[in-house]
């Protein structure tokens, strides 16, 4: 067989593999953001409770292993509690949890890092907390966020794969199960890290296109 | 001065005490300003003229003492803290612009904002004030692309855009490169013929002498001596006022 009949056999199901890893990443993440923004405003308020929580949360996600994380949610807790739940719904929450307590730490050092002048600047208008925050500092910290919330991104987007042990068929899993046929281990992982190149590479070219267009630089 | 209410008491300052922790900047400062008046904040970096300024408005709350500003006492907690703000216009050190908005946006967002005019008038009252500053050209522009003289001029069309009743300039020229500091001061002291009430820390001698009605040097957390132009900078009775007034103006 040759390596583009390989390609061409293989290509079909290494799309659906990644047509699940895409599905994975997207729903994820797309959880994470809200998990991110929650916990970053617990991380700021002015109680103490929210914002013990909060660092508890980040430190538990920062300091375990996403494999770890993955096996607890899957066999752990599910064990304890006695109840089943499918592969997919575990992964989801292995990796918002995860990502989302990233994400937290991002936000907060976006909106932390807007200079405080700009707060001062709005009050003395006369602008409320609320228009400040939503008006002033939002948009800002946006901006300040966009390259580590798009790196944030890739790297769950890649540690989908991690997550193909607790038995997700995504695309690292598609590419073990033609390798355990064929044998062609060389080729098999040479096209399946092709496929996350090319996802990654176009949404950073994307990113890049959005960050130019909100610049403030002109 | 040709305003019609001159005379009346705009700020009142009573027993003012501000503390950093163990430091104690403000020391007890009395001091009242008329409407229409022009006070200039002198004194060496550190002796608390900004906290002072900052305390009017409440960006920094009183450790003791009261502000009233038109009579209304200046309080951080209170509800009405951000309607109080609207009447009182603040110029800053570094500008402050926000930057995510263009000149324009900048100055209507307040107004808009805080529903003092409509969207239309905004932009009318924008374009006059824009226009005033010599900067109507730039209402489209980001903030970052311009001059650090033209940002603080911009900063002050934004401030007055609410029609504040008072203004407090904390070193508005202090950050500018020299050559920028002449169009700043002009545009100040336009406002100050205009009668405007104004207080400014400022470290500009020239300015304050021809322009302050009134001229406050603090000096460790007090009001170390207060007179007119004239009496302050030509005849200083505190010792660390001739100090002072020694160092600056050999400089």
């Amino acid at each position: 067989m040759t390596f583009f009949e390989l390609f061409q056999q293989s290509l079909p199901l290494l799309l659906d593999g990644l047509g699940l890893t895409l599905v994975l990443a997207f729903v994820s993440l797309a959880i994470a953001m809200v998990i991110g923004i929650i916990a970053s405003l617990m991380g700021m308020s002015k109680h103490i409770v929210p914002r013990t929580i909060n660092n508890v949360f980040v430190t538990i996600i920062r300091g375990t292993p996403l494999l770890v994380q993955g096996f607890f949610i899957y066999f752990g807790i599910t064990g304890l509690l006695n109840v089943r739940i499918s592969a997919f719904m575990a992964g989801v929450i292995a990796l918002s949890l995860n990502a989302g307590g990233y994400l937290s730490e991002i936000f907060r050092g976006g909106i932390q890092a807007v200079d405080p002048g700009q707060r001062e600047a709005a009050r003395s208008l006369g602008l409320s907390a609320r228009q400040t925050t939503w008006r002033i500092i939002i948009p800002q910290a946006i901006r300040i966020c966009i390259p580590s919330v798009v790196n944030q991104w890739c790297i769950t987007i890649k540690d989908t794969s991690i997550i193909s042990v607790i038995g997700l068929v995504e695309l690292t899993k598609v590419g073990q199960q033609i390798i355990a046929r064929t044998y062609r281990s060389f080729e098999v992982w040479l096209i399946v890290g092709a496929m996350y190149l090319i996802v990654i590479y176009l949404l950073t070219v994307l990113a890049r296109y959005v960050e130019k267009k909100v610049s403030l630089d002109d | 001065m040709t305003n019609a209410s001159t005379g009346t008491l705009k700020v009142e300052i009573r027993g003012l005490h501000k503390r950093f922790g163990d430091n104690e900047v403000l020391k007890g400062i009395d001091c009242d300003i008329q409407t229409g008046e022009v006070v200039c904040v002198i004194g060496p970096s550190g002796s608390g003229k900004s906290t002072f300024l900052r305390c009017i408005n409440c960006l920094e709350e009183p450790t003791a003492g009261t502000i009233k500003v038109d009579g209304n006492v200046m309080d951080a907690e209170a509800k009405n803290i951000d309607e109080l703000r609207e009447d009182v216009g603040m110029v800053f050190q570094q500008f402050n612009l926000f930057p995510h908005l263009s000149v324009m946006e900048n100055i209507t967002l307040a107004p808009v904002l805080r529903k003092r005019m409509s969207e239309d008038e905004a932009k009318r009252v924008g374009m006059d004030l824009l226009t005033r500053v010599g900067l109507a050209d730039k209402a489209d522009a980001r903030p970052n692309s311009l001059s650090g003289g033209q940002k603080q001029r911009v900063a002050i069309a934004r401030a007055l855009a609410m029609r504040p009743g008072l203004m407090l300039f904390d070193e508005p020229t202090s950050a500018l490169d020299p050559e920028m500091v002449g169009e700043v001061l002009d545009v100040m002291r336009q406002l100050a013929e205009e009668g405007m009430t104004m207080v400014c820390v400022t470290h500009e001698m020239g300015f304050a002498r021809q322009v302050a009605d009134r001229v406050l040097f603090i000096d460790q957390g007090v009001i170390a001596e207060e007179g007119s132009p004239d009496e302050v900078f030509g005849n200083p009775q505190n010792p660390r006022t001739q100090n002072f007034l020694n160092k600056v103006l050999e400089a």
